[in-house]
């Protein structure tokens, strides 16, 4: 932890005045995000990872650590199901959140005027200032069978006297995607706005000069350029949509059960058990910390080598 | 941290007695907030009152474990929760001597299988498991748990069970003429695969977001329990949603109060169930909540029309068929929850 | 109109002399007029610099020639084509950018390779042509190294070659030396001087260093707010400048305002508002007044001084020096003449004691060596 870091330095320090051996300074200085990281962060995950191995625990037993069957668990096939079916969840939404929100944050970094830019930006940030419960239910209402669209799909239909399908997603899949695009959208598209706007246009101007056709130079310079932003987003969205509870829960139904769901139920849903709940939520945690890691290795700007 | 020998979610007993004494806190359910009859207690001991809420029994049960469970004087736990509370010695014994009105309380529930002789917790409220239909949308309506898988087509996505594993699995275990508590792996298995072939008209498992779907139009059958359908029911007349108990038997379950041992104020806590136990108040609930009461006296006093109501108080023979869900071996349950698992997440 | 088609006419089209024309352009960017009617003929082959102050819309005017902006009225050609509709990536030019603008993802050799891969050009002759060009330009060792470890000079030249090995018809340079210091640009102005003999290719180039556009150029064309001032050879230019600011912008001048006194067909007399009557004789090019107000410009190194009247009294003035400057190779004298004009000589440094200040001296010239010029 920052908080025991060893001493940067074994030569005396000369400066008789301090009263602080050299190498302490940094320790004090460290202790406030050490002292905060241990209390909130490193010590509960620890408890969880006791948790994780003991097999079958519910409230009120004894805590005895004793072997990985909790994690044995997550190899059962129901289980590898539900893990793929949360992996794929957060990929595709990932992927929408990159086709809808590159476009929209081109748009506002290299189109808009930069006058308008901030108020532009604004408005699609704007939802993030909701509840994300709300935004869930706000879905509920427009997917529902009798909800929103499909009643203009009705009016549609009377309208023009042809039979319309009514549109039936909610409590299935296409409507949990819906609702994690719509909620993470934002996100991605102030990070690839953020990355967008560094964009330098005289290298868009090079590439024309060199030739290049709008797609190519979009395709050979501007997502290049870009990577690192594109990388951070996707990755943010990536792992909101792991841990997402709110979105497969509400508008999921009976149909799209993931890890953070199973995790709920390990823990306050109809099948209790904390232990096999931990160990998901340690390959949640270790899951999401491996996608972090590659973030900040490979997230920074420009290749180095 | 230490190694090992560490309690999961322990709760320390404080002493009793600790807390101010005109003070009572509650923690109670989400559809049990009832302002009136709160004012009237206030008013008659003097003794103010707070509350939390909850809407299950495993999150009242883990926040109590989680530390909160000092606060409170007084639990609401359901009949088989009640049961896992005793064993892990959670709840007081209750003084007998300080309780008036135990005798009003009906014959078989002062001797339930899951507290025998009321020594841990006082029954407020019982009702039953069943399903709520929209009439105007589901023409003919179910009479037993087999019109769901007779009716397969009509119902794509348009009903919803609890979201409990006891009462799902429960009811279709009975659907197959088996008991709600069986511990037959071969007959579990057999009412996990029947469920398999329901889940296309299941929407989602809930236990309260089917109310306003149902009112929307989206759902044409919910599971319910029976207070929930006779109060959307009396609370909607223009609606024609019905309520049935299915014919091949259900479950029954009572709400209860208990004290834990943690009462900050048992002193507040016993003047609370005095005053729930008298009869003009137990019918009061019943009359405002439309939980059926299991207190004769009370009973005695509600109007015709209640006592009459066959969703709140079902005639005998459909009681003789039905079953309370009881706490059955760590090993079976493991079994219901594997297959619960494999259910919902398919 | 493909960028090979254009490049086949090159060899076919003889109908016109230049690469790149532009016929009364005009570039309005929200009311601030960058390009105010600008004519061009840019021949082939020629080295072409743009010459102006800051701000004149050198620039502007480059980017209307690859394609970056669009003329507001007013057209472009690229041999002999029209090119409104054409856009940037379709003309046969390549730009060397004022900030260089390479590719930081890239290396040094796929940022040169760029525009041949684009063009679908085959390895072996990428290869061939970008190992040729960094020879070219002394970079091969650095070809596997990225942008940023390169220094400014090493990237200009760069940029460079990303630019020559696609073998534009036209090669447009934006300062392309402004970053680097001055040794460092001397040598490239040989590079570059070099380059585009070997290659033959048509450059155009902006800077506003004058001595640049004088040693590197065939033409210069001097800019000033948006307008071309006159076109011409570096001697034209310094020689016969057309308009005060041209006098005025290359090189050093005296400029004394005054007016026509009269006009003979070889000779003007003008006197300068202050009182002095000089003598001009007519170039006869139709730039100089024949009446009302004109200007006098007298390049510093065409004045001569004397402590004595000298014989000849034309374009004679007394004087008395008030600073002398020490310049190394040259002398540096400011003079404050009797009538209150100052005038500045600059001599060879060949003096072995130079007068002092406060001398009184008379300064001369002869009527060749001024400029009658019109003052609007
Ligand atoms: N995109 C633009 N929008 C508005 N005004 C512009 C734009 N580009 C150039 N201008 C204006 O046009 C004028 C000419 O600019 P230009 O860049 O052509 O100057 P320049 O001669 O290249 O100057 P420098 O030597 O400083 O590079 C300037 O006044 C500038 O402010
Ligand atoms: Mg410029």
């Amino acid at each position: 932890m920052a908080g025991q870091s060893p001493p940067l330095s074994k030569q005396p320090s000369l400066d008789t005045e301090k009263v602080l051996p050299k190498w302490l300074e940094p320790l004090f200085l460290l202790a406030p995000a050490g002292i905060w990281l241990g209390l909130l962060l490193v010590i509960p995950t620890l408890l969880i990872f006791e948790l994780s191995l003991v097999p079958n625990i519910r409230p009120g037993q004894v805590v005895n650590p004793s072997g990985l069957d909790n994690y044995a668990l997550i190899f059962d096939d129901i289980y590898q199901k539900v893990v793929l079916r949360s992996l794929s969840f957060a990929v595709s939404t990932t992927f929408f959140c990159l086709l809808l929100g590159f476009p929209v944050a081109y748009w506002i970094a290299l189109i808009v005027s930069k006058r308008w830019q901030n108020l532009v930006l604004l408005g699609f940030v704007l939802p993030l200032w909701t509840s994300s419960l709300l935004r869930s239910y706000a879905w509920i209402t427009i997917l529902r069978p009798t909800g929103v669209v499909n009643s203009v799909i009705t009016l549609l239909s009377s309208m023009t006297h042809l039979t319309l399908p009514p549109l039936d997603i909610l409590n299935r899949e296409p409507a949990v995607l819906i609702g994690m695009t719509y909620s993470l959208l934002p996100y991605m598209v102030l990070i690839l706005y953020a990355s967008l706007e560094k964009l330098d246009r005289r290298l868009l101007e090079a590439a024309a000069d060199l030739g290049a056709t709008p797609v190519q130079t979009f395709l050979k310079v501007t997502v290049p350029q870009t990577l690192p932003g594109i990388a951070a987003g996707s990755l943010l969205v990536f792992i909101t949509c792991l841990g997402d509870f709110v979105n497969p829960e509400l508008l999921g139904g009976a149909s799209s059960m993931t890890v953070a769901r199973l995790i709920y139920n390990q823990f306050l849903g109809a099948t209790r058990n904390w232990g096999f709940g931990s160990a998901l939520s340690m390959i949640l945690i270790l899951a999401v910390s491996i996608a972090i890691a590659l973030l900040i290795k490979y997230g920074d700007a420009v290749p180095k080598k | 941290m230490s190694g090992c020998g560490w309690t999961l979610a322990e709760v320390r007993p404080v002493q009793a007695g600790k807390g101010k004494s005109d003070e009572l806190s509650l923690y109670t359910w989400t559809n049990y907030v009832d302002p009136p009859l709160v004012e009237a207690f206030t008013t008659q001991t003097g003794i103010r009152v707070t509350y939390d809420i909850f809407n299950s029994n495993e999150i009242m049960l883990a926040t109590f474990q989680a530390g909160k469970g000092s606060a409170y004087s007084i639990l609401y736990p359901s009949d088989y929760k009640v049961e896992e509370m005793i064993e892990l010695g959670f709840l007081s014994e209750l003084d007998h001597t300080r309780i008036d009105g135990l005798s009003n309380i009906l014959p078989q529930f002062q001797n339930s299988a899951y507290d025998p002789g009321n020594r841990h917790s006082i029954p407020i409220s019982w009702g039953t498991t069943g399903l709520i239909y929209d009439a105007d949308r589901l023409n003919p309506g179910p009479e037993d748990w087999s019109f769901l898988w007779e009716n397969l087509d009509k119902l794509e996505r348009r009903i919803t069970l609890l979201d409990d594993v006891r009462e799902v699995m429960g009811a279709t275990l009975r659907s197959l003429g088996h008991s709600y508590n069986s511990t037959n792996p071969q007959q579990i298995k057999q009412a996990y695969e029947r469920l398999v072939t329901l889940k296309p008209a299941v929407a989602s498992f809930n236990t309260d977001a089917w109310k306003e779907q149902l009112l929307a139009g989206d759902l044409v059958l919910a599971m319910v329990y029976s207070a929930d359908a006779v109060r959307l029911t009396k609370d909607n007349p223009d609606r024609n949603l019905k309520y049935v108990i299915p014919k091949s038997g259900t479950s029954l379950w009572s709400d209860t109060i208990v004290m834990p041992k943690t009462a900050p104020n048992p002193e507040a806590a016993y003047a609370w169930i005095n005053y729930m136990l008298q009869p003009s108040v137990a019918a009061q609930i019943t009359q405002r909540q439309y939980f059926a009461t299991p207190n004769q006296a009370a009973y005695d006093q509600l109007p015709a029309p209640l006592r009459n109501n066959t969703s709140l108080f079902p005639p005998d023979e459909i009681l003789a068929n039905s079953e309370r869900i009881s706490p059955i071996d760590p090993k079976i349950l493991a079994l219901y929850e594997r297959y619960w698992t494999l259910l919902t997440s398919s | 109109m493909s960028q090979t088609a254009i490049q086949n006419q090159r060899s076919t089209a003889t109908d016109t002399e230049f690469d790149v024309e532009l016929r009364k352009v005009y570039k309005v960017f929200n009311g601030e007029t960058a390009v105010r009617g600008v004519d061009l003929g840019i021949r082939r082959g020629e080295f072409f610099s743009i010459l102006g102050p800051s701000g004149c819309g050198k620039t502007t005017t480059l980017r209307l020639i690859a394609g970056f902006e669009t003329p507001s009225t007013g057209e472009i050609l690229i041999q002999g084509q029209r090119v409104s509709n054409v856009p940037s990536y379709r003309r046969p030019v390549n730009t060397v950018f004022q900030s260089y603008a390479l590719f930081n993802h890239l290396t040094v050799w796929d940022n040169i390779a760029f525009g041949l891969r684009l063009k679908k050009r085959s390895k072996a002759e990428i290869q061939n042509r970008v190992d040729e060009v960094l020879k070219l330009v002394k970079m091969e060792t650095f070809a596997k190294r990225f942008p940023v470890q390169l220094s400014g000079g090493q990237q200009q030249r760069i940029a460079l070659a990303r630019a020559l090995v696609n073998r534009p018809a036209v090669v447009l340079l934006d300062e392309p030396l402004g970053a680097l210091d001055l040794k460092l640009r001397k040598e490239m102005q040989v590079e570059l001087s070099n380059l585009h003999q070997e290659l033959g290719l048509t450059f155009v180039m902006v800077t506003h260093d004058q001595e640049e556009a004088l040693s590197l150029s065939d033409r210069i064309a001097v800019m000033n707010h948006g307008k071309v001032e006159q076109i011409g050879s570096p001697s034209q230019i310094y020689e016969c400048p057309q308009t005060p600011f041209v006098a005025d912008f290359i090189g050093d001048t005296n400029l004394l305002h005054g007016k026509v006194e009269g006009a003979h067909p070889e000779m003007l007399w003008i006197v300068t508002d202050k009182g002095l009557r000089i003598k001009v004789k007519r170039a006869g090019d139709g730039h100089e007044p024949t009446s009302g107000s004109a200007v006098i410009s007298i390049r510093p190194e065409k004045i001569h001084f004397s402590l004595t009247p000298p014989s000849d009294a034309v374009n004679c003035f007394e004087g008395r020096l008030q600073t002398v400057m020490y310049l190394g190779t040259h002398m540096h004298y400011l003079v404050e003449l009797v009538s209150g004009d100052q005038i500045t000589i600059m001599q060879p440094n060949v003096m072995h004691n130079p007068p002092s200040v406060e001398t009184p001296i008379y300064v001369s010239w002869s009527p060749l060596d001024c400029l009658a010029l019109s003052t609007n």
